[in-house]
């Protein structure tokens, strides 16, 4: 079970004076289970390479293979391999449309072809998922919600089709921190238990580090890194500042106590490994 | 240069619910300050941008700009050319096919004599870097890169003040440090009093005076040292502090002895490194 990107590359607006290739040459393999970060400075051809693990944009040139299916066709089969994969746009809450939250996310199973009693088992679930109680916020306008709920729905609609991988374009961007955190331990809940793949683009290079196990940077249109994403961090922090990113803030704050004279060991890609490293340091009993 | 006395925004939502998204702010900012405002979505920071400058204006309270009252209709437009604003998405706020034709055309929209708009654009784009793009089309600009055209979009009406609600949310990191970077220096060098709204809290530990807003209040306000070493009132409003005085206090959770105080990283070096 994987999609497979072979060798896409995607050029916009071709055969006019704006033409601009996007994509060049991308290969990469995408297993189910997996939570991968995709990181990329604006205008690197991120939000175009996630536009494709759906065929929602088609390639120039390559394939792609969603569970073994050339997902670019026009077959019944084609079109259920592009269904598996749940979409999550940039700002998704813009989107909603119903006049009610449960409306809004039952939308997409039933243009799906769900039947009633599933389409209503698949709302309840996905609004479980993302933390909305049902009888408080079913019947509710989902304008009238605040800008981290209405994203919530927006995520609940995609998680009601039941993909089998889910991709989020930017899922934090213009969320305070809590919302931010509740999107994330959602997403990490629904990984766990539906044994979903993950794609996220994110801009933060700390949520990258924190929740992915895999990381892919993208420049220029091409797949720059593919790895663990503390060896990337690590191996290439010099590389990655050069194409407009950036450390993990708090491998970037490990780094100057180090350099400040700090005997602090092993990889500190977040809060808690920090804090353990300081306390180990300095002889600190560490709490947690 | 900004004076809000108990301002509060009610309006009915669908249901004919009222709604208060601002219940009672009161807040003067000077001449020359760099004010950055955080607080959860919902809190009230957009709406209390957007009264700034009368795209709103108060169900109740008063705000004036210079002592020109927002309410005034007269004022409006003095008002718009004395406070810009900023938006989240930069792909939103250009609207020319030229990096200097956009620049002008807020100035040729309010009739800046076209004598004057040449060495406006110039000085604009100067003033964020960004002279070396006069004749580059936008929309093949980084999101740094049009944030910044958008800046200097609002620097040709010669504002004194500058409202930017979220201006980084959707740029890469080098894109928030161009932004961060280019705001500070037209606080410090040119004097334009910001008005810095954030979900980054190492962005308003830029600022002169951070207010944190909640549940359309004023929940507290101070130097960014007074504000950031509030840890878990922070927590608790569903914002967090600064990286620093986050890992300062598990640290004092773990039975460190460190000053109250830390907020930056330098800070917490010296704390832990002397």
């Amino acid at each position: 079970m994987s999609i497979e990107l072979k060798d896409v590359s995607y050029t916009y607006s071709k055969g006019t004076p704006f033409e601009r290739q996007a994509l060049n040459n991308v290969s990469v393999s995408i297993d189910k289970g997996e939570i991968v970060a995709i990181i990329g400075h604006t205008g690197s051809g991120k939000s175009t390479f996630v536009q494709h693990l759906n065929a929602l944009l088609k390639p120039d040139k390559g394939m792609i293979i969603i569970d073994e299916v050339d997902a670019t066709g026009k077959t019944s089969d084609a079109k259920a391999a592009r269904h598996r994969v749940g979409m999550v746009f940039q700002y998704p809450e813009h989107q909603l449309f119903a006049e009610t939250v449960e409306e809004d996310i039952a939308f997409g199973p039933r243009n799906k072809g769900f039947s009633e009693d599933e389409v209503a088992v698949q709302v309840k679930e996905a609004m479980r998922f993302v933390g909305l109680d049902y009888d408080t916020y079913a019947k509710r306008s989902p304008f009238q919600l605040s800008g981290g709920q209405m994203r919530r729905v927006a995520v609940a609609g995609v998680v009601a089709l039941n993909p089998d991988y889910l991709v989020l374009d930017e899922p934090s961007a213009g969320l305070d921190p809590a919302s931010r955190l509740r999107v994330f331990r959602e997403i990490l809940e629904l990984h766990k238990t539906r044994k979903i793949a993950i794609v996220i683009v994110t801009h933060s290079m700390d949520e990258a580090a924190e929740y992915a196990n895999r990381l892919l940077v993208i420049n220029k249109g091409q797949l720059l890194y593919d790895g663990k994403p503390e060896e990337i961090f690590k191996e290439h922090s010099a590389e990655l500042r050069q194409v407009g990113l950036d450390m993990p803030q708090v491998y970037n704050l490990g780094e100057k106590l180090k350099a400040n004279g700090l005997n602090l060991k092993g990889d500190i890609m977040n809060t808690k490994a920090l804090v353990k490293a300081i306390c180990q340091a300095k002889g600190w009993k560490n709490a947690k | 240069m900004i004076k809000i006395e108990n301002l509060k925004h009610y309006y009915k939502d669908i249901d004919g619910n009222e709604v208060k998204a601002l219940d009672g702010v009161s807040l003067s900012i000077a001449e020359g300050e760099f004010v950055a405002v955080i607080g959860a979505n919902g809190s009230g920071k957009s709406t209390l941008a957007r009264h700034l400058n009368g795209l709103l204006v108060p169900t109740e309270g008063k705000v004036t700009v210079n002592d020109m009252d927002t309410m005034d209709e007269d004022r409006t437009w003095d008002i718009r050319q004395s406070v810009g604003m900023v938006f989240q998405n930069p792909d939103n706020q250009i609207v020319a096919a030229i990096v200097e034709e956009d620049v002008a055309f807020g100035m040729e929209n309010i009739g800046v004599p076209s004598a004057e708009i040449r060495p406006r654009v110039d000085k604009a784009l100067a003033a964020v870097g960004m002279s070396d793009y006069a004749k580059h089309a936008p929309h093949l600009l980084s999101g740094g890169q049009k944030q910044r055209v958008a800046i200097a979009g609002i620097l040709g009406l010669e504002p004194k003040c500058i409202v930017l609600d979220e201006p980084t949310a959707m740029l890469d990191p080098q894109g928030r440090q161009e932004i961060v970077a280019t705001v500070k220096s037209l606080n410090k060098e040119k004097n334009i009093t910001i008005v810095y709204i954030t979900h980054y809290m190492e962005e308003a530990l830029q600022a002169d005076r951070v207010v944190v807003m909640g549940a359309g209040k004023i929940q507290f306000m101070g130097t960014p040292k007074e504000v950031f070493c509030r840890v878990e009132e922070l927590e608790k409003l569903g914002l967090e502090a600064p990286i620093a005085a986050k890992v300062a206090s598990e640290l004092r959770k773990c039975g460190a002895k460190l000053p109250k105080d830390i907020i930056t990283e330098e800070e917490l070096a010296k704390a832990l490194c002397q």
